[in-house]
């Protein structure tokens, strides 16, 4: 197991050094092939260490990162189901989303540094998946946050792409800081950094201390993966290259704070106040990104806005400790999102760098084959009957209704209202993109009879996508399906593995049904109001539909809320630090000070006179004064 | 007979005088050393005084170590003058006025 763990992380860090070290010298293909070879070997791997470790937990040690007393921190791996679905998507996709970057990137200049960061990603993402202690898995954390930052502000030259980088990496450092928090308390109290120490020690923690670590350990997840209030860095990283995009911000690294969250459940398990914040999170983040993404013109902000709301899912299926459905969830969601993202690629290539989806339109017949790929990620987003989002959004659903507190029940109650918007926002995007008459008012659109060529790596690597995500949901088919419920079952020596909700057949069968009628109701509804009519322009008139679309345009105005309250406060103060308390007291004092001792220093150097006789006689003269002085006080005491 | 405390410091104070208002007021660099020379022989004399007014023989030591030091000063001083008047040709004390202020 062991070589096998070593080679599988170290893979894509070979891809990415040599590609840093040597990269500027290798033709084109040599860093493509590079690139996709190491990572292609590193699925290899994981899908043999998948093979090979059965439902045991492996753990493996490398070498000796650092020791500072009874401080010691190895480089170790630990490895079990949970890890192993995990390597297996993040490799998977990162695998797909490389080859589809060659075709993609083909006509950029800096490909040496965007294959070397997305390498480096992987490794990162697979440290942070298989790390078998806190430390090791914050150096991956950390990581992956520095190639989210480098990847989205990939055209640096734009300042919208670099801000947005920038961003990213700041809002995301607030959440890195709580799990810093985190780890030093976790070390206090456990005294242990791995994680199967950890999750051994978790039962011997008190509520309190159970509380507070989960709450860190949630504010490191919210940051990670673009929960409410942190969400606002997701939207603005869509600057980035489409395939950046489609692997860091949709499948794998949002996703890395709801496996935080798993891979230490037994600590969040003890805490019953921190699993309903976090389902609340959760559930707040659902209808935050439904509702934004429902009205959004950019094709890749609806996409990131349907991220974050999927994320939420994820989160509250933590929340409702059903760590099965959460990462069932996450599996189906990376398959379809990326396809979606992979696809929205293709889409925006195709029409020359246009990301406005009411300048698109009438593509089916331009870009047929897209077309089914397209309508199988947004029918698996939309939670269409059958296909992966179908059953892994229904199994969170139902998990949450089967949560006996009451709190939970409101929960349902909310996450199932947005369960409606999911389909009406997916099919909006589908048929506007596709449907309709080609608004080619953009000049450079090409005549609309005419079939839109993307380079044919582009598609195909989507079909893989597509097939998984309709039917991943095989990966974990409910029993009145006449599945087996696979995944959960696989995950059942996971620490904290939830046992199955206890639904009735019935109770599971009608939730099923219900949520299949709402969906399709929801997609003739989203065909007659979208398909159909053209989507009406905003009139300007200050009506509430209007400010209603405007709040959901904007994202409920997070941003403008941060840049008023907090950005702008801090900035104030900062200059008020710097103008008058810096630049006006200190430094002014300083300079004052100086300018007293130039001034004295004026005056007294009149005295040195170069004058060898005059100086002994002021030496003669102090020495009679002190002398006298000291005599005086002599003869003064002394009485 | 024995010569009264008050002289000899009397005597002390006189040439202490005499030396500091020579190396005052005189411009030759010989005569500056001179003053000094003999204010150091001022503070020998009181030492000795005071050695005999207290019987205590560490005055004289005392005066010792002045002659010592004295000779000592004399020898550099001496070097330096010489070195001074190699130099500019001069010993008149205000030439040497290159740190004026």
């Amino acid at each position: 197991m062991k070589p096998v763990l070593f080679l599988l992380i170290s893979f894509p860090l070979l891809g990415a050094l040599i590609l840093a070290l040597i990269g500027r010298y290798l033709s084109r293909r040599a860093v493509e092939t590079i690139a996709c070879t190491t990572v292609a070997a590193a699925f290899v791997l994981a899908l043999t260490a998948f093979l090979l470790s059965g439902q045991k937990a492996h753990s493996v040690t490398l070498a000796r990162w650092f020791a500072a007393g009874s401080f010691q921190v190895d480089l170790d791996l630990y490895y079990d189901p949970l890890a192993a679905v995990m390597t297996l998507m993040v490799t998977f996709v990162s695998s797909l989303v490389h080859l589809y970057s060659v075709a993609y990137m083909r006509r950029e200049s800096g490909y040496t540094r965007y294959f070397c960061f997305l390498n480096l990603f992987v490794f990162a993402m697979l440290v942070i998946v298989t790390s078998g202690n806190l430390v090791f898995l914050y150096l991956g954390w950390e990581t992956v946050g520095l190639c989210s930052y480098a990847l989205i502000g990939f055209w640096h030259e734009k300042p919208e792409a670099a801000d947005a980088g920038a961003k990213a990496f700041v809002v995301t450092r607030l959440g890195d800081v709580a799990f810093g928090i985190a780890i030093a308390l976790l070390w206090i109290n456990i005294g242990h950094l791995s994680v199967s120490g950890i999750n051994d020690g978790a039962a011997g923690l008190s509520t309190q201390a159970a509380g507070i670590i989960g709450l860190l350990l949630l504010m490191a997840a919210i940051g990670k993966s673009a929960q409410l209030p942190l969400a606002v860095w997701l939207p603005d990283a869509m600057a980035g290259p489409t395939p950046v995009s489609a692997l860091i911000h949709a499948a794998t690294m949002v996703t890395a704070g709801v496996y935080l969250l798993m891979r230490f459940f037994p600590i969040i398990q003890g805490s019953p106040f921190v699993m309903a914040v976090i389902a609340f999170v959760g559930v707040m983040t659902v209808c935050f990104g439904a509702f934004a993404a429902l009205v959004q013109k950019d094709i890749k902000r609806i996409l990131a806005y349907s991220t974050i709301s999927q994320v939420g899912y994820m989160f509250l299926a933590v929340g409702a400790g059903d760590l099965a459905g959460s990462l069932f969830h996450l599996i189906s969601h990376a398959f379809f999102k990326s396809l979606l993202f992979l696809a929205a690629g293709c889409v925006i290539h195709a029409l020359h760098e246009e990301q406005d989806i009411f300048r698109m339109g009438g593509l089916r017949q331009r870009m047929p084959q897209l077309f089914w790929l397209f309508l199988a990620g947004a029918a698996s987003l939309g939670a269409f009957p059958l296909t992966a989002g179908f059953f892994s959004k229904d199994r969170i659903l139902l998990a949450v209704f089967l949560q006996p507190q009451a709190v939970y029940k409101i929960f349902w109650a909310i996450a199932a209202m947005a369960a409606v918007i999911t389909p009406l926002y997916a099919f909006r995007l589908f048929f506007i993109v596709f449907f309709g008459q080609p608004r080619a008012d953009a000049g450079h659109a090409p005549a609309p009879d005419s079939r839109v060529s993307v380079p044919n790596l582009m598609t195909w690597v989507l079909w893989p996508l597509a097939v998984l995500s309709v039917f991943a949901g095989f990966l974990n088919l409910p029993v009145n399906w006449a599945g087996n419920e696979w995944l959960a079952h696989y995950l059942a020596t996971v620490p904290g593995a939830a046992p199955e909700p206890l639904a009735s057949p019935k109770l599971e069968s009608a939730m099923q049904m219900g949520s299949a009628l709402i969906t399709i109701v929801m997609v003739i509804f989203a065909w007659v109001y979208y398909g159909v009519r053209i989507q009406p322009g905003e009139n300007g008139e200050t009506t509430f539909q209007n400010k209603l679309h405007a709040l959901f345009l904007n994202g409920f105005y997070l941003d403008r809320f941060y840049q008023t309250r907090i950005i702008a406060p801090y900035r104030a103060a900062a200059g008020f630090l710097w103008q008058q308390v810096d630049a006006g007291w200190v430094d002014a004092g300083l300079d004052q000070s100086a300018r007293f001792f130039l001034t004295l220093a004026e005056r007294l150097r009149h005295w040195n006179t170069g004058r060898v006789s005059q100086y002994v006689s002021m030496m003669v003269t102090g020495f009679t004064l002190i002398l006298c002085g000291l005599t005086a006080a002599w003869w003064y005491f002394q009485i | 007979m024995t010569i009264p405390f008050t002289h000899m410091l009397s005597l002390a104070i006189l040439l202490f005088v005499m030396g500091a208002a020579c190396a005052m007021t005189r411009k030759n660099l010989f005569m500056i050393l001179i003053g000094v020379e003999v204010m150091l022989n001022a503070a020998g004399i009181a030492f000795v005084a005071a050695a005999m007014r207290w019987l205590d023989m560490n005055g004289q030591v005392m005066a010792l170590f002045v002659m010592t030091a004295a000779a000592a000063e004399i020898a550099v001083a001496l070097a330096l003058i010489v070195c001074i008047q190699r130099r500019t040709g001069s010993t008149h004390s205000d030439r040497f006025n290159l740190l004026k202020g």
